[in-house]
């Protein structure tokens, strides 16, 4: 059946099955990643985001534009990564051309694209051509010359392929994706949505395993219904007074507890302190918890919650409750045990966890932004995936001054914040002090490559450890000590910095940290050396130099 | 008119050609190594400069004492005894306790000598911003100014003496417990070389961040340049802690922005330095009134 008119429902499901489609294809997109590193995340940011906007709309409206002012309000919020964020920006360019519209006809949805698309450029500061920006641009563009479609189905099928030969000549536009030998992989995400969007009106349902992590919290007051499936199990907190009347107290080992709950559950903390037991757990089965538990005692409190309508779990360092309004508080984005510290430890007031492989979502900045009571408050997104969320969300969040600051890796973030002057009274001299801070700083990383590679100009094999230098491969080596100092040589003006910070991950020791500076010594002995545990994944080092 | 004593303290940082053409006496601190009390002497008798600076950098914990009530006791009475008033000028209060221990001393004194007069003036500040006061004091009891009008000249004029370390490592002071900062300033700042002023109370502020030795002996220069008067009391003194390369460069640095006619380098003494360690460089000048009071915020 030619479909020729579509309402918000109609809309709702095929973005749905866009959504699906994308879920099941995210592994596929996320390994279309320039440098070869297991981290990259397109896929999984463009889907988040999607599906936020797809979850925030259960029940939609039959009316188009009311439909697309909830369902891109939710996109919004759940934009994560740069490509999450254009995707969010082109839905939200759709919602505005469909104003005041009930229904779409075939032309009005293609007008409503190109609003879409214009949307997303405007999002850009520079806007660069071979990333999924042209892959909408292009067959959007070539719409316009058609008014002729007989129905949605043929308008999408010829918006996917001409998306497809944009697509095929993204690496001819980007040598870094030729030098890859990979597309762009935002205009994949963009082409398996519209695919999922087409075969919708096909009739076809895409099924998916949806992911773990429940989106768009703010729409929806619970996702389990009578129907669910419990995933995720439960997250159980108890305090245990332990009772003489069934067990020696002073003997008593939290192991015995401890060793139990593995057989059951993950997550697992448990604490205890003189005649109280503390345990926090995830099970599906806390009534075992509890009864295992209270062969020892009673319990002083008891908290169990279904995680499936747990939100904003990764929310962390939350101030307990409401502080006491301050000046200046700092949100930064860290991953990596060593570096949440380190980011604390020197001034952050919120940390929100998240890094190259978990970009957080608008909607977590502001759900930390919420947490805060400041004057002002100070973003540091710490990679250049991230810094476009925290900047959308900053804009999108009245309740408070929100400054971000474009970091773009936590070795750049900590440049800043080490720079932070709380006592001052002026917020513009403090972000000036920061920029300055990170100005100067040349950052580089070195991480283990998965697959050999030809990228700027290095040839990897795979197996080496490669520099990257100001987020390019500058040189690779055998072994990561080597190709670490290999990228400080790079650095041009190496001769006139005085200050080299290692922070070492959890794939490298610090013996190897501490040999790395021995050897830099040796090479700059005019250089102050340091190093510091940063625990991230992926990077055995990234290294700041100022 | 009646003669009088110029008394300070171990954390004068004068040395003796200075005391001596001056003519200035100090009572001395103690700082005390692994249990051990030693008078905390300006001319270095019992450890070395770079001693003292050593043990420091291997990590040895030196603590320091307030001037003892004895030592007080003597030298006043010293003093007193022939005849001569006193003019102490202190270590600021807000650095050590010494000077309330002094006006202690100082009444119980009144009553045996009740023709002789014992002033007390909290510097403020320490080390040579200190020392200054004294030298300043000195001259103006060359020029026969009365005691009284010298402290009160003090008083109102002590806070022009403006104070800018770059310390090179904040450990030694945040284990003396010597500075008054954010938290956010006690965290693992690699690197980062806070930039200490003498605040209106008398604190050490750590009052800005700057990266690197070379750039906080830049902001240093500057500030000392923007902050020394213009009006004939052009003087500048340093003070290091055994990197005497570091307070020459610094003062060609200062001397490439503004002349002075008067520069005086030495070693920061046995009691500052073992709450800044090695490796601290400090200038001082006097000029703008210092306006700023350091919370720890």
């Amino acid at each position: 059946m030619a479909i020729t008119r579509l309402d918000g429902q109609t809309l709702r499901e095929m973005f749905a099955n866009g959504y699906r489609n994308l879920c099941r294809n995210e592994n596929e997109v996320n390994s279309l990643n320039v440098f070869p590193v297991p981290d990259g995340d397109t896929g999984t940011n463009m889907s988040r985001t999607i599906g936020g906007g797809v979850n925030g709309v259960e029940n939609p409206v039959s009316d188009v534009s009311e439909f697309m002012k909830t369902f891109s309000r939710a996109v919004l919020l759940s934009a994560r990564g740069n490509s999450g964020v254009i995707l969010s920006q082109f839905i939200r360019g759709i919602s505005d051309g469909t104003d005041n519209k009930a229904e779409l006809s075939v032309n009005d949805f293609g007008k409503a694209l190109a609003s879409g698309v214009k949307c997303a450029y405007s999002s850009v500061l520079k806007p660069t051509e071979g990333t999924m920006l042209t892959c909408l641009r292009e067959p959007v563009e070539k719409l316009e010359a058609h008014d002729d479609f007989e129905d949605f189905d043929a308008m999408l099928s010829y918006v996917i392929t001409e998306m497809k030969n944009t697509l095929a000549r993204t690496p001819d536009m980007l040598p870094v994706l030729k030098e890859a030998g990979v597309v762009d992989s935002g205009g994949v995400g963009m082409v398996i949505i519209f695919e999922g969007m087409l075969s919708h009106l096909k009739g076809n349902r895409i099924e998916a395993d949806l992911p773990a992590d429940n989106f768009s919290t703010g729409f929806v007051s619970s996702s389990f219904g009578p129907d669910s499936v419990l995933e995720y199990g439960y997250c159980t907190e108890f305090i245990l007074q332990l009772m003489n009347a069934k067990t020696d107290i002073a003997s008593f080992d939290v192991k015995v507890l401890i060793d139990y709950l593995e057989t059951i559950g993950d997550s697992i903390v448990a604490v205890k302190d003189n005649d109280v037991v503390k345990i926090h757990v995830h099970t599906f089965t806390p009534e075992k918890a509890l009864g295992f538990a209270r062969q020892f005692g009673e319990f002083i409190t008891l908290k169990i919650e279904n995680m499936s309508v747990q939100h904003n779990e990764s929310v962390e360092a939350k101030p307990a409750k409401k502080k006491e309004k301050v000046k200046y508080a700092i949100v930064a984005v860290a991953s990596g045990d060593g570096f949440k510290e380190l980011f604390s430890e020197i001034g952050a007031t919120a940390i929100i966890d998240g890094g190259q492989t978990q970009n957080p979502s608008a909607e977590e900045f502001i759900a930390a932004f919420d947490e805060i009571e400041a004057e002002h408050i100070i973003v540091l997104p710490n990679n250049s995936n991230i810094v476009m969320t925290a900047e959308l969300a900053a804009k999108m969040y009245d309740k408070t001054d929100v400054r971000v600051i474009s970091t773009k890796s936590m070795a750049q973030g900590y440049s800043a914040l080490s720079m932070y002057n709380p006592w001052s009274d002026d917020i513009d001299e403090i972000i000036a002090g920061m920029v300055d801070g990170i100005e100067s700083v040349a950052t580089g990383s070195v991480a283990q490559a998965v697959h050999d590679s030809d990228v700027d100009g290095v040839h990897v094999d795979s197996g080496e450890y490669i520099g990257v230098l100001d987020g390019k491969i500058c040189f690779a080596a055998a072994d990561k000590i080597s190709a670490a100092l290999g990228l400080i040589s790079k650095i041009s003006d190496v001769e006139d910095k005085e200050v080299l910070t290692i922070f070492y991950g959890e794939d490298a020791s610090e013996e190897e940290a501490l040999m790395l500076i021995e050897r830099i010594g040796e090479i700059y002995p005019h250089m102050e050396s340091g190093c510091i545990f940063g625990g991230q994944k992926v990077y055995d080092f990234y290294i700041a130099v100022e | 008119m009646k003669k009088f004593a110029i008394i300070a303290d171990s954390t004068c940082d004068l040395v003796k050609d200075l005391r001596d053409s001056y003519d200035i006496d100090y009572v001395p601190m103690n700082y005390v190594i692994d249990d051990t009390e030693y008078p905390a002497s300006l001319d270095w008798e019992n450890h070395s400069a770079k001693e003292l600076y050593d043990l420091l950098r291997q990590g040895k914990h030196i603590t320091t004492t307030q001037v003892p009530i004895n030592a007080y006791t003597e030298k006043f009475t010293y003093y007193l005894e022939q005849g001569m008033d006193v003019l102490y000028i202190s270590c600021s209060s807000a650095l050590s306790g010494s000077v309330n221990l002094a006006r202690v001393v100082v009444k119980e004194l009144a009553e045996k000598y009740p023709d002789g007069k014992v002033v007390c003036v909290d510097s403020l500040i320490s080390s040579l911003g200190q020392g200054w006061l004294c030298l300043c004091a000195s001259k103006m009891r060359s020029e026969g100014k009365s005691i009284e009008e010298i402290a009160e000249y003090l008083e109102n004029n002590k806070l022009k003496v403006n104070q800018f370390g770059a310390v090179a490592d904040l450990k030694y002071l945040k284990r003396a417990g010597r500075v008054t900062a954010s938290s956010a300033f006690f965290g693992n700042l690699f690197g980062v070389k806070p930039i200490i002023i003498s605040d209106t109370k008398g604190q050490n502020f750590a009052v800005e961040k700057v990266k690197g030795l070379n750039n906080a002996k830049n902001r240093v220069a500057q500030l000392v340049a923007d902050a020394a008067s213009e009006n004939g009391m052009d003087w500048l003194y340093i003070t290091h802690s055994d990197c005497i390369e570091d307070a020459e460069d610094l003062r060609d640095r200062i001397l490439a922005l503004r002349p002075f006619k008067e520069i005086v380098i030495s070693y920061i003494g046995p009691i500052v330095g073992s709450s800044v360690g090695p490796g601290t460089v400090a200038a001082y000048c006097f000029g703008k009134e210092v306006t700023v009071e350091g919370s720890d915020k």
